[in-house]
């Protein structure tokens, strides 16, 4: 079996009396695609920006490769091998594709700015961005102004220039908001591409539609709390999901 | 290859020209060199300071006091001057950048201000209102460099500074400098530490305007406060985005062009010319925000 990348442990978050997240528990193993859902406040934004490190939890862990990773900064959760995307994108203006991908290699480059040592950090970086924008899609652009792209390709970035940063775990953050369908079958392609090199994934998302057919074992959130955590098929047939998701009116259909 | 025949080309017009165009000449090229490094500061990293001038002021005030009122060797004044101007930087910057990017502008602003008020009030060791005249620069190998010969020490500086930047843009300071401009929170997730860049950059380029204004020192033989009064941050904050904020060739435009301006138009409307300027920052703003080099741009793109 894939070792466990990421643990969340009792995981806790409260904003004064409101509770976001109560005593959630869940791993993401090695090449593993994990969906978290649910509806709207149940939870899902706020574990995932304790996890990228945007938050600091009320209580609980968050281990990643056997360390706990809470309380650090983001860009040392980034540097540790944690990348992320943003839902709303958020691409670097006024630099081409290529370089918005290299600020994802950021930490791949050693610490010398002078010198033959980060000439070869440069060349070897650049090459692999070339082999990341191919891989999403945005090689016919690598030298096009970000300003120029469309939403979708956006998103594409996004990932590529996680990706960059050479990451054990991705984390994506509703990577099918604002998609038009056949952005969505890019990007599901994408996803799973990225999961088959061996990176573990974890997605927060609320559509159903797009999550299910992808994601590799789905957890379900509502009111802060897990609800249910299984197969795809299992979670759509679970009436407590449905209930909380849809509303009883859909379950009962 | 091409720097050496820029240098001979730039050194080399200086003894073309007589005292009065040589002396206009260099004082140009400090400017440039002053709007390379505070283009990497403002349009490259975002960083709104306004301590750029005053830094300039630093390093020619500490390296004619370490020469002739403590009597240091000129190798030892050069490295001590540098090490004050990054000292001072680190002091404003490190607290500076815990704060939001405003209290950058607030901080520096109060440098800038202070540092005139401790020129005047600095005594003997200052020289007060009158500041410190009447030197030389030492001899280097037994040679006094003067003249031409001195404007070849300031394209050197030119040169040097522009190289210097040109590579750490291109290089992963340089992106994430501009990764920190645009968006600091995607810039930390993507593993960049926001503040220590921040301040690395502020502790560079207030270095660069500090081995500047040394230079500058032996320009005029003379540093004194109203030269180094706040207007002339405004002013290079002026060049900068008239030329167009971020790339150094809008940095090299707009130095040249706002420097040589009132030569121009002092004729015409007297000490007025602060006016024009005024109108063309905001004309430039409204109209044209990323500066003369982005018109360029536009045009050959046509």
């Amino acid at each position: 079996m894939p070792s466990v990348v990421l643990e969340v442990r009792n995981l806790s978050k409260r904003f004064g009396g409101l509770t976001a997240v109560s005593g959630l528990d869940f791993d993401v193993r090695e090449g593993e695609i994990l969906g978290v859902i649910g509806p709207n406040g149940a939870g899902k934004s706020t574990t995932f920006n304790i996890i990228a490190g945007a938050y600091p939890a009320s209580g609980g862990d968050v281990r990643f490769a056997g360390e706990s990773i809470l309380g650090l900064p983001p860009h040392k959760i980034a540097a540790r091998g944690v990348m992320r995307t943003f839902q709303h994108n958020r691409p670097f203006a006024g630099m081409s594709v290529a370089d918005n991908v290299l600020v994802g290699a950021h930490t791949r480059f050693g610490f010398n700015v002078f010198g033959k040592k980060s000439l070869l950090d440069e060349k070897a970086n650049r090459a692999r961005a070339e082999e990341l924008m191919e891989f999403v899609g945005l090689g016919e652009l690598r030298q096009a102004d970000v300003a120029t792209l469309s939403f979708g390709q956006g998103r594409l970035l996004e990932i590529a220039r996680g990706l960059a940063g050479e990451p054990r775990l991705m984390l994506f953050d509703e990577p099918a908001a604002g998609l038009t369908p056949a952005e969505l079958t890019r990007v599901s392609g994408v996803i799973r591409g990225i999961a088959e090199r061996g990176i573990a994934v974890l997605l927060i998302e609320h559509d159903m539609h797009f999550l299910l057919p992808l994601a590799h074992r789905v957890v379900v959130l509502n009111f802060g709390a897990k609800i249910a955590d299984g197969l795809p098929e299992e979670v759509r047939s679970n009436p407590a999901v449905t209930d909380a998701y849809l509303g009883s009116h859909a379950a009962a259909r | 290859m091409r720097s050496l025949a820029a240098f001979v080309a730039l050194s080399g017009a200086a003894f073309l020209m007589g005292d009065y165009h040589n002396d206009v000449y260099r004082k140009m090229l400090l400017w440039i060199t002053l709007a390379l490094s505070y283009n990497f500061l403002f349009g490259i990293c975002g960083q709104v300071a306004f301590s750029h001038f005053a830094f300039y002021g630093i390093g020619a005030y500490s390296v004619v006091i370490l020469l002739f009122q403590l009597h240091v060797p000129l190798p030892v004044a050069i490295v001590l001057g540098v090490a004050v101007c990054i000292l001072v930087a680190l002091a404003v910057a490190i607290p500076a950048t815990r704060l939001e990017g405003f209290y950058l502008a607030l901080a520096t602003l109060a440098l800038a201000q202070l540092f005139v008020v401790v020129l005047n009030e600095g005594g003997a060791v200052t020289g007060g209102t009158g500041g410190i005249a009447n030197y030389r620069l030492p001899a280097v190998f037994g040679l006094q460099i003067k003249g031409a010969w001195y404007t070849g020490v300031i394209v050197a500086l030119l040169l040097g500074t522009y190289a210097l930047l040109r590579r750490l843009d291109h290089s992963w300071f340089g992106r994430a400098c501009r990764a920190v401009r645009d968006n600091p929170e995607a810039a930390a997730a993507m593993g960049v530490d926001v503040a220590r860049t921040k301040v690395v950059a502020f502790a560079l380029t207030s270095a660069l305007a500090g081995m500047a204004g040394m230079v500058y020192a032996f320009v005029d033989n003379t540093v004194n406060p109203p030269i180094f009064g706040l207007e002339n941050a405004f002013l290079l904050l002026f060049m900068v985005i008239v030329g167009g904020a971020g790339r150094h060739a809008g940095a090299v435009i707009g130095a040249a062009l706002l420097f040589m301006l009132p030569f121009f138009l002092s004729p015409l409307v007297g000490h007025h010319h602060v006016l024009v300027f005024g109108v063309l920052v905001v004309a430039a703003i409204l109209l044209k925000p990323k500066g003369l080099i982005g018109f360029y741009d536009a045009i050959r793109r046509s």
